[in-house]
């Protein structure tokens, strides 16, 4: 089962890229997690069957983007030092 | 009830003590509703709260919640007057004059110092996790507000730290959003005190700070942790109830927390890693301050209380405790420092729908500037950075009813003599009227609406004459227009 996952931006044009971005995303899945992030290295496209997971968008103050994306994680980024973990 | 505690005599008010006790205060009176179907943490909750704050309901009390069997949510604990009262032991009645007189008369009472109790005798502590257990999702933290950056932990709340060489203990309102399991992101304006002990010793010094949250407060430990008073918070709050606050030490580090609240996360402030938070639903009613990179806690520890209750204040606008408990303590602040300065005001009010950005001063003007004054006085004070306006009215208005302090403002501020702006000042990045850029850098302007009489205007020839009931007819004839009101046909006023 895919996965939902959703991102703030200031303009739409920061997710048009063919290139691998990296992105502060949090699960939009039911269960006690949903709304947590990660940090992520990720590709995104405005395709949204290129992908294997969905992506929703947000602004700056909240409002829901009216486009939707799909986005494929390659990886997590652990934003800590270890003296934290 | 008067005791000796401390070596000093107090008189115990009868406030609740503890956040359970204010729940049971208030179903009593009328001013709580039990909600024992079940409801989603998601969106639900805060959408509930919401409404009781706009429609001035009943505080909710929700006792079954979604994903989360035992626990419990309070919303809106402090969103009308009638609520405050009670926090503070008063009668749910009270006009607001009259709990103010009894805020400022116990808060210029002698200080009550907390006493620490042991472990085994604090609530907080009957749940601990640490190490791997330590998980935020195990908390029932509300999404209070659709698009929000995040599900926010701390919106009713203290969070507590320490100033490592003066030993002052800081108990903020500071909001806080969960990032992840361990992490929280909270936004710490560069003048607070928190934000000041980052910048000035933590953050150049490369070192983590200690820090506590305390959520699930005694209403009077939740009003001084808003209150923008000089006096350490648990005295303050130990004033105000009457009696000494319990206080537990912390499990991982050196800070004392209330024993009797609800549950209580410590952790870390890092100083090398910042997180995204917001946005968030605002005091102001919007959401204005950018999503940004931010202040950024690393919980280590969580405990809690057997079948805790996560408060929620759901900001948005008025009427919600971001304006009526911060309008109240900042008003009356601000009414202290003008009368330590010798000021001869007859009070200080901040309306709640002015979200506390209009202070207002009734003053008896007995020399020329004395508006300037007052607002030089309260935008330089540390309160500054809170409010951009100030309008004074003269002692013949009554500072708390709306209606005559609009009509003074549009009927005697002349718009060249008597509104006077301050530029570059300090602002927060709150306010809605600021721009991107000021809001980044906590740029801010004032404005003071002077609706004064000029003193050197002659008051027999040239200050206009009140025309009102009140005002202008001869006592005998008011007195017989009101014993004959009902029987010239009105209804009784």
């Amino acid at each position: 089962m895919s996965n939902k996952w959703e991102v703030f931006v200031m303009d739409l044009d920061e997710l048009v890229s063919e290139d691998e971005m990296e992105l502060s995303i949090r699960t939009l899945n039911d269960g006690t997690d949903k709304y947590t992030y990660k940090r992520v290295n990720c590709r995104v496209s405005d395709d949204t069957s290129a992908y294997p997971d969905h992506l929703q968008v947000r602004f700056g103050r909240g409002q829901l983007a009216p486009k939707e994306f799909s986005i494929n994680v390659l990886s997590e980024i652990q934003r800590f030092p270890d003296k934290y973990l | 009830m008067d005791n000796q505690d401390n070596n000093h005599v107090v008189r115990d008010y009868l406030a609740p003590a503890s956040n359970r006790e204010f729940i049971e205060a208030l179903k009593k009176s009328g001013d709580c509703v039990q909600i024992d179907q079940e409801v989603d943490w998601d969106n639900e909750a805060g959408a509930i709260v919401r409404r009781c704050c706009e429609l001035e309901a009943p505080s909710p009390y929700m006792t079954k919640i979604k994903d989360y069997p035992g626990f419990s949510f309070m919303g809106a604990p402090l969103s009308t007057y009638r609520r405050m009262a009670i926090s503070l032991g008063m009668d749910p009645e009270s006009t607001l004059p009259e709990i103010s007189k009894e805020y400022l008369a116990r808060t210029n009472s002698e200080p009550i110092e907390s006493v620490t109790i042991s472990k085994d005798k604090a609530p907080c502590k009957e749940n601990i996790l640490t190490g791997d257990d330590v998980d935020l999702c195990k908390l029932p933290i509300p999404l209070v507000h659709e698009g929000d950056g995040g599900r926010y932990v701390g919106t009713w709340h203290a969070v507590i730290t320490k100033h490592p060489e003066s030993g002052d203990v800081n108990w903020g309102m500071y909001r806080q959003m969960m990032y992840d399991g361990r992490t929280m992101s909270g936004a710490v304006f560069p003048f607070s005190d928190l934000g000041k002990t980052l910048s000035g010793y933590y953050l150049p010094r490369g070192e983590a700070m200690p820090f506590a949250t305390a959520i699930g407060l005694s209403p009077l430990a939740a009003m001084a942790a808003c209150a923008p008073s000089p006096i350490p918070e648990d005295q303050l709050t130990g004033m105000l109830a009457g009696k000494p606050v319990e206080l537990v030490k912390c499990e991982t580090n050196d800070l004392e927390v209330p024993a009797n609240a609800e549950i209580i996360l410590e952790g870390e402030i890092v100083p090398d890693v910042q997180v995204e938070e917001g946005p968030f639903g605002e005091y102001t009613g919007y959401r204005t301050s950018p999503r940004d990179f931010r202040v950024t806690f690393r919980v280590n520890c969580i405990t809690y209380r057997n079948n805790a209750t996560m408060t929620i204040s759901n900001m948005g606008v008025p009427q919600d405790e971001g304006q009526l408990l911060r309008s109240f303590s900042l008003g009356l602040e601000l009414e202290k420092l003008l009368r330590s300065q010798g000021i001869p005001i007859t009070g200080v009010y901040m309306h709640p729908r002015s979200t506390h950005h209009m202070m207002i001063v009734g003053v008896k003007p007995t020399y020329a500037g004395i508006a300037s004054q007052i607002a030089q006085l309260a935008f330089g004070s540390k309160l500054g950075p809170w409010f951009h306006m100030v309008m004074v009215v003269d002692d013949t208005i009554d500072i708390y009813n709306w209606d005559q302090v609009y009509h003074a403002f549009c009927t005697r501020v002349n718009p060249v003599r008597d509104i006077r702006v301050y530029d570059h000042s300090t602002g927060t990045p709150l306010y809605p009227h600021a721009s991107p850029h000021e809001r980044k850098w906590s740029m801010g302007s004032k404005v003071v609406f002077d609706c004064t009489w000029p003193v050197d205007w002659d008051p027999i020839n040239e200050v206009p004459t009140l025309v009102s009931f009140d005002a202008v007819y001869p006592q005998a004839i008011k007195d017989k227009v009101l014993s004959n009101w009902e029987s010239y046909g009105f209804d009784a006023v």
